[in-house]
């Protein structure tokens, strides 16, 4: 595949450290023209610290970066795109208020002779890079009222737009659906046809096996397994990740018992739920499968008082309720494990047992003041359960793994004692080992005699971890079968794309992002 | 998980002793009994104003209106006291309650009208001092009623009156915002308001409350000032809002909400007083004093942004330091 012999890029022992810990320890990479690197491994353990390493954010603390085989310091951001380096970082580093061009050809504007932006071109060649990763959407379209999945998108025509020599996509796919994924593999493909070097980080270990050449796999912030040593697959890989063979992936047990205990019948709201009706039972996990935008977080969003229901009706227990806010939710016995825990979940100034208790305070409150030990027992108890890593009560939680913040998430849940618990893509951008603690815990769930309603874009996980499915297409249930009835290409064709559009447009305006925290809390609170 | 004595008060009580050690040093006034007293009576205004400033900035809001309804809360007082008859007894809690009513409405118009807060109380910043000026065609109203200046200078056990003030309002806050579930839901809503709104808190509520608890302190500001001068003017408080919100930022408290401690900003609020205080023994112009009070809030703000790269530059100067020695 590659054209020649010698890398494009390569590290030389970096190490970087943070105040308490070495998140590189000697890091050696070779990454070659023509081709797809992959860099894994589990939260924390190092990628996303080498990749800023590599895109000139930070400095090394020792060692060497050889662009071509000559020493070089990468001084910033902007001399990293210099020589060749185009980055789809982590975090989102596009402008909500800018348009999709804008935000494409951002800190390199096409300008004409008068120095002005040159706004044709900038339409036209947003147009092209959109078109070449198969996106229907207008340039002039601005960026915060898209969903999160078409944000992601941005972010990577963006770096597409560049034509670097080296492009660099940190966690691209968290966001995506099965489409989109594909529809970037088909563009990475050619790009590495054309002699681009790419390196690319998922959790999604199925889609990493399908797609790159080589890898290298970092444990504590050293490389544990280089690229190039043996065949690429999924068990190995974990292996290596993790330092112990896991044996089964998706843990499943079938606690679904017959009694049905919650009931949509027709819901409908002015954000892109047309009708939706389903039964949950007792011990079940109820899958909702979908393509991006088909409306499976509205529905969600439905049924937990977010939005409010135009139509429709909500059985629990056989007898209809009201939810009109999510307090009613929370008090009728619901979770929701919301899709995005940095944006919608987590409190980041809070340590874990603030973020434990936030949605059972009354439980904890005597004439409106905290029982503190109680907090305190409570959260200790739910930590031990779910293996929450002891720094998380010593520290607020930004400090904690991907993997650790969502078990955060998941604790507020058991500790509100909720009995219908809606997870909206649980797993996303969390490792392996987090991802098998999360299913094991909605074993524990349902072993319990609580139901799930899961929503998740990885169509395995979907599959392995659901007893139902109901398939879900512009904000309607298609039909509901056993996941054991339904293969991986069933699902696809099921919930085919085709114009899927429709539903999108309202759901996505209705959860514009902004950086004010007083809207983003009025926009929410609508 | 929050502890009301916490690292966060380490960083603001540590400036406030290095400015009063500077202070002390140019001047041996300083620590002179009559001064220290003085200060306590100087500090405690803008000190109990701030408890409410820093509330709303904890849930990410901003309250600029203090030092407008100061004003205005004092011509209203004097109005009852001196022109309407209305004993002193009655007065008291009645402006308390106005300044409660106002803070709530300014809240109601910012958490359910959707309108940032910077705007809510730019907007009544500028009304309330023109409210401010419809009593008495303008003019202040001196000598209101002599049993209101013990309410400033009175003494007990032979500390001044205000000072108990400050301990008890101060003491009400740190047990509200550390142990009520007010308190929690305040930093919730400022740490993460679309979270706090997915967890079933309240959070136009809660938005609303906090002004309401502004105005309510601004309330015990306003009455402290007019017990001080025992009058009313719609001049009275120009930029103790500004004042307030430096006292929440030198004491550490985040403008991103979520994060401060309220016994941090009776430090921030010290802090300043001392330096005004430091700058007026050494006789410097009200004019320099400005300036200094600027500079200190550049100054807070930047040691929490560049907390990163000083924590470095000081681990360089250790590091450097080591191998020079070896
Ligand atoms: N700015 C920072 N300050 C302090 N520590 C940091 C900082 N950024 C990262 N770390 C720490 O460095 C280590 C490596 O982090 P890094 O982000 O590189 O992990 P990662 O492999 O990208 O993980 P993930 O899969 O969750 O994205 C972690 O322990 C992390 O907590
Ligand atoms: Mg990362």
């Amino acid at each position: 595949m590659s054209a020649n012999d010698s890398p494009l890029w390569e590290f030389v022992n970096i190490s970087k450290a943070y105040p308490g810990v070495l998140a590189n320890d000697k890091v050696c990479i070779k990454l070659m023209p023509g081709s797809i690197h992959g860099l894994l491994g589990e939260n924390g353990c190092g990628k996303s610290t080498m990749i800023k390493t590599l895109s000139g954010v930070q400095q090394p603390d020792s060692g060497q970066i050889l662009h071509k085989g000559k020493e070089v310091r990468i001084a910033d951001p902007d001399d990293a795109r210099r020589r060749g380096v185009a980055t789809v970082f982590q975090e989102f580093s596009i402008v909500p208020t800018l348009s999709v061009g804008e935000n494409i050809f951002l800190g390199n504007m096409p300008r004409n002779r008068l120095g002005l932006i040159d706004w044709k071109t900038v339409n036209d060649a947003s147009a092209r890079v959109l078109k070449k990763l198969d996106i229907e959407l207008s340039p002039e379209t601005i960026t915060g009222s898209l969903s999160v999945g078409e944000q992601q998108l941005v972010e990577i025509a963006k770096a597409v737009a560049m034509d670097a020599e080296m492009v660099i996509l940190d966690e691209p796919t968290a966001a995506l659906g099965e489409h989109e994924i594909e529809q970037l593999h088909v563009l990475l493909r050619k790009m590495r046809a054309q002699g681009t070097s790419i390196l690319y980080v998922s959790h999604r270990l199925d889609e990493v096996e399908r797609i790159v050449d080589e890898v290298t796999i970092l444990r504590s912030g050293k490389v544990v397994r280089e690229s190039g040593e043996t065949e690429i697959n999924v068990s190995e890989i974990v292996a290596a990740m993790v330092g112990e063979d896991v044996s089964e992936h998706y843990p499943k047990e079938n606690n679904s018992v017959d009694d049905v205990v919650f009931e949509c019948q027709n819901l409908r709201t002015r954000f892109g739920v047309n009708g939706a009706s389903f039964d949950l039972r007792k011990g079940e996990v109820l899958g909702l499968g979908g393509v991006l935008g088909s409306g499976r977080t509205e529905i969600a969003h439905a049924i937990f008082g977010v939005d409010k229901l135009t139509d429709g009706a909500l059985l629990l227990n056989g007898k209809k309720i009201e939810i009109k806010n999510e307090m009613q939710a929370i008090n009728a016995g619901f979770a929701l494990v919301p899709e995005n825990r940095k944006y919608d979940g987590l409190f980041f100034n809070f340590r874990a047992s603030g973020n434990i208790t936030a949605a059972a305070l009354p439980r904890i409150a005597r004439r409106g003041f905290l029982d503190l030990a109680a907090e305190a027992k409570g959260t200790e108890r739910l930590m031990n359960e779910l293996e929450i890593s002891p720094q998380a009560e010593k520290k607020t939680v930004n400090f904690l793994s991907g993997g650790n913040q969502q078990k955060v998430v998941i604790a507020r849940w058991l500790f509100s004692e909720a009995n219908i618990l809606i997870f909206d893509e649980p797993t996303q951008g969390i490792d392996i080992g987090a991802k098998i603690a999360v299913y094991k815990l909605m074993n524990a769930l349902t072993r319990a005699g609580k139901s799930i309603i899961l929503i998740s874009s990885d169509h395995d996980e979907l599959l392995a971890m659901s007893d139902r499915i109901a398939v879900v297409q512009h904000g309607h249930i298609n039909r509901v079968v056993g996941a054991g009835e339904l293969s991986h290409d069933d699902l696809v064709r099921a919930s085919s794309y085709g114009d899927a559009g429709d539903a999108r447009p309202a759901a996505a305006a209705a959860r514009i992002q902004t950086n004010s925290n007083e809207s983003l809390a009025a926009e929410a609170i609508q | 998980m929050r502890r009301v004595f916490d690292s966060q008060l380490i960083g603001p009580f540590a400036a406030m002793l290095i400015v009063a050690l500077i202070v002390a040093l140019t001047t041996d006034r300083f620590l002179d009994p009559g001064n220290l007293s003085n200060l306590s009576l100087q500090v405690s205004i803008v000190a109990l104003i701030a408890i409410g400033s820093s509330i709303v900035i904890f849930a990410a809001g901003i309250d600029l209106s203090a030092g407008s309804m100061v004003a205005l809360l004092t011509m209203i007082f004097a109005q009852m006291l001196k022109f309407a008859g209305i004993p002193i007894f009655v007065a008291l809690p009645a402006i308390l309650l106005v300044g409660a009513l106002l803070g709530f409405g300014l809240g109601i118009i910012t958490a359910y009208g959707r309108i940032p807060s910077f705007i809510t109380t730019l907007a009544a910043l500028i009304a309330f001092r023109g409210l401010a000026l419809t009593f008495n065609n303008g003019s202040p109203i001196f000598s209101l009623d002599p049993a209101l200046e013990t309410v400033f200078y009175g003494r007990l056990f032979g500390l001044p009156l205000p000072f108990f003030y400050l301990v008890f309002f101060y003491a009400m806050a740190a047990i509200v915002m550390n142990f009520s579930k007010l308190g929690r839901e305040i930093y919730a809503v400022g740490g993460n308001p679309a979270a706090a709104v997915l967890t079933g808190i309240n959070v136009k509520k809660v938005q609303a409350i906090t002004f309401a608890i502004a105005g309510f302190m601004t309330a015990v500001g306003a009455i402290l000032m007019s017990a001080r001068l025992n009058s009313g003017s719609p001049n009275y408080g120009q930029t103790l809002e500004l004042q307030a919100i430096a006292a929440a930022v030198v004491g550490g408290a985040s403008l991103a909400g979520g994060r401060g401690n309220v016994l941090a900003t009776l430090m921030g609020a010290m802090t300043i007083v001392i330096v005004q205080n430091g700058l007026n023994l050494n006789a410097a112009p009200s004019s320099v004093q400005n300036v200094v009070l600027g500079l200190i809030i550049l100054l807070a703000v930047g040691i929490d942004m560049w907390r990163a790269e000083i924590s470095r530059f000081l681990s360089r100067l250790r590091g450097g330091a080591t191998k020079s020695a070896r």
